[in-house]
């Protein structure tokens, strides 16, 4: 369960939310309308622990998230979270199969653990004929599948996507919306920011927040 | 240690390769160069305090006009009354201009009776004969002699211009190169016939003191004893050695000043400056998860695996440089103490003191120079990083 409790965010002098109260509970898909500039990539940075609110509280799951130190933000963020940013941000220099790996590294796992779970996503976001591609050679829809099963292969709680869509002609935001379906099978806490209007009359959105009103 | 995080380095450095590439040659030449002085100045140190142990205590020169001149060695049996000298001997000794070559051979004159000051001499005099009308050379003036077609003797001119046939009659090995590279031995009144000396006439006179804290004070009895002569102790000639060898290793130490100079550039370059692209891959890695103590982790990885692998090339690099391939060059700053010598072979000397101090210049700082830039930037939002 996600609580935000009169959560403020400033850059400098320029207030992106303001005292906002929210609660997301778990296995929910919530999509957060909004203009551009209207604090929804801000709240999903605050959610993922990526930077912190200039007042309020965010707690997930009982941890009051913008108290930790910066070295449980990291842990936590590795434990629960999953970000599908809207420019990707994969590391275009790797292969699809290395970006996907980058959030097990710190593990150490075993060689064979890591292949296992690497084949597993890359089956599933239907990534596995590009596993030893480099990014910069991939199409946009290519790039947002690897970055949906780099998010995934930690199997964190939360899902965390910012303007996941952005990028992608109508056939690829389908197919992007069937992945985000697969997910919340999997009961997966899911929030989406957004201001592409396939994703407000989807029958499984639980709930859309409009940050413009 | 971390094999995924391990893999993720080499493959960061791959994909950097022309800048880790560039960085990796700079540091192997940096500590090729640093080494390489390092390992010359370190066996010249070894060699110059083999010479002047070898020396005696003190050694009595007569003047002329200022200049050296020779010596009557019957002082000798008045000087070795005086209470604490050990033993007292006149030397045969001096240069020979070897035209050929265009250079000084160094010729020591020796009595089997007496006492020799060098290792190299004692053992010459004690496993062979040194008959009359030959000599014995170091292995580089045989190989020298040989190269100007004399195998088996060699013709001095003296110094009345007539020539004089010494026969070789072996070589001799010495722990000091420049030693067994320059020295002519033959028999004391062989050399004075060549130098045109007459039957008691030495170079000049060494004197060994039984208590060697006495020195000085016999120092200054002989000066009384003789006023004509100049009295030498082995301190000031040690100390003349040292200043002609510290002259030297000053140039070492401007070479050594702008190498190192060159290498705190380069790594204040990489503190000031770390690019776009590392900067948001940092970002990314921290919002995927990564902590800065990962970051950090990968970061001393990548440049422990430069720093530590050019250190080790550099090091070998210099080894073979200076070793095996006498330090082309370089070596000609050190050549002779005076005069020009026919050869010249460093002395292996492995100073653990030396390598670590290198070490230290080199992994440390670059590793450092590597974690603080990574460190300002992993410490920062990761949020702020990616926008």
């Amino acid at each position: 369960m996600i609580e935000l409790i009169n959560v403020t965010k400033s850059f400098d002098a320029q207030q992106v939310l303001k005292e906002l109260s929210l609660r997301f509970d778990e296995g929910e898909l919530i999509v957060i309308k909004g203009k551009s500039g209207s604090g929804k990539s801000t709240l999903l940075s605050l959610i993922a622990g990526l930077a912190k609110p200039t007042s309020g509280e965010i707690i997930v799951d009982g941890k009051h998230i913008s108290k930790l130190p910066e070295h449980f933000c990291s842990s936590y963020r590795r434990d629960n979270i999953g970000m599908i940013f809207q420019k990707y941000n994969l590391i275009e220099t790797l292969s699809v199969k290395e970006n996907i790996l980058l959030p097990l590294v710190p593990l150490n796992l075993s060689e064979e653990l890591l292949e296992k779970r690497v084949a597993e996503q890359m089956h599933t976001f239907n990534i596995s004929h590009k596993a030893d591609e480099l990014i910069k050679y991939l199409s946009g829809g290519e790039q947002q599948r690897t970055a949906i099963a780099r998010a995934h292969i930690a199997d964190p709680k939360i899902i965390l996507a910012d303007e996941p869509t952005a990028n992608l002609d109508e056939v690829l935001s389908k197919n992007f919306i069937e992945m985000l379906e697969k997910m919340k099978s999997k009961n997966k806490t899911i929030i989406v920011a957004t201001h592409d209007p396939l994703f407000f009359e989807l029958d499984f959105v639980d709930r859309i927040i409009d940050f413009d009103s | 240690m971390n094999l995924q995080l391990l893999k993720y380095v080499i493959r960061y450095i791959e994909r950097h390769a022309f800048k880790n590439t560039f960085l990796f040659i700079v540091l192997t030449l940096i500590t090729w160069l640093l080494a390489s002085i390092f390992f010359i100045t370190n066996s010249m140190k070894y060699e110059l305090s083999l010479g002047v142990d070898a020396l005696p205590d003190i050694v009595l020169q007569n003047t002329k006009g200022g200049m050296r001149s020779t010596v009557d060695e019957r002082v000798s049996e008045h000087i070795l009354e005086i209470p604490g000298v050990k033993s007292v001997k006149g030397r045969v000794w001096g240069y020979y201009y070897f035209d050929a070559e265009s250079l000084y051979l160094s010729l020591v004159g020796v009595d089997i009776f007496e006492p020799q000051e060098r290792d190299s001499l004692v053992r010459l005099v004690n496993e062979n004969e040194v008959p009359v009308n030959s000599m014995f050379v170091g292995e580089g003036v045989k190989a020298l002699l040989a190269r100007n077609y004399y195998s088996d003797y060699f013709n001095f001119i003296k110094s009345d211009g007539t020539k004089k046939r010494i026969n070789i009659a072996g070589t001799f090995t010495s722990a000091i190169s420049l030693e067994s590279n320059e020295m002519m031995v033959m028999p004391k009144n062989e050399l004075r016939d060549i130098f045109g000396y007459t039957e008691h006439e030495a170079t000049d006179i060494a004197i060994d003191v039984a208590n060697k804290t006495e020195t000085p004070m016999l120092a200054l009895k002989l000066q009384q004893e003789f006023p004509n002569m100049r009295v030498v102790v082995k301190d000031d000639v040690k100390v003349f050695y040292e200043n002609i060898f510290n002259y030297k290793n000053g140039l070492f130490l401007a070479l050594f000043t702008i190498v190192l100079f060159t290498f705190f550039v380069i790594v204040y370059d990489k503190l000031s400056a770390i690019s776009s692209a590392d900067k948001r891959e940092i970002g990314i890695l921290k919002a995927i998860g990564w902590r800065v103590e990962d970051i950090l982790k990968a970061k001393l990885y990548e440049a422990l695996l430069i720093s530590f692998n050019a250190f080790l090339l550099g090091l070998v690099l210099a080894l073979a440089f200076v070793y095996f391939f006498d330090a082309p060059i370089i070596q000609d700053i050190f050549i002779g103490y005076t005069t020009l010598k026919p050869s010249f072979e460093l002395i292996f000397v492995l100073d653990i003191d030396t390598l670590f101090l290198l070490f230290v210049l080199i992994v440390p700082v670059y590793t450092l120079a590597t974690l603080i830039p990574a460190w300002r930037i992993a410490i920062v939002d990761a949020d702020e990083v990616i926008r």
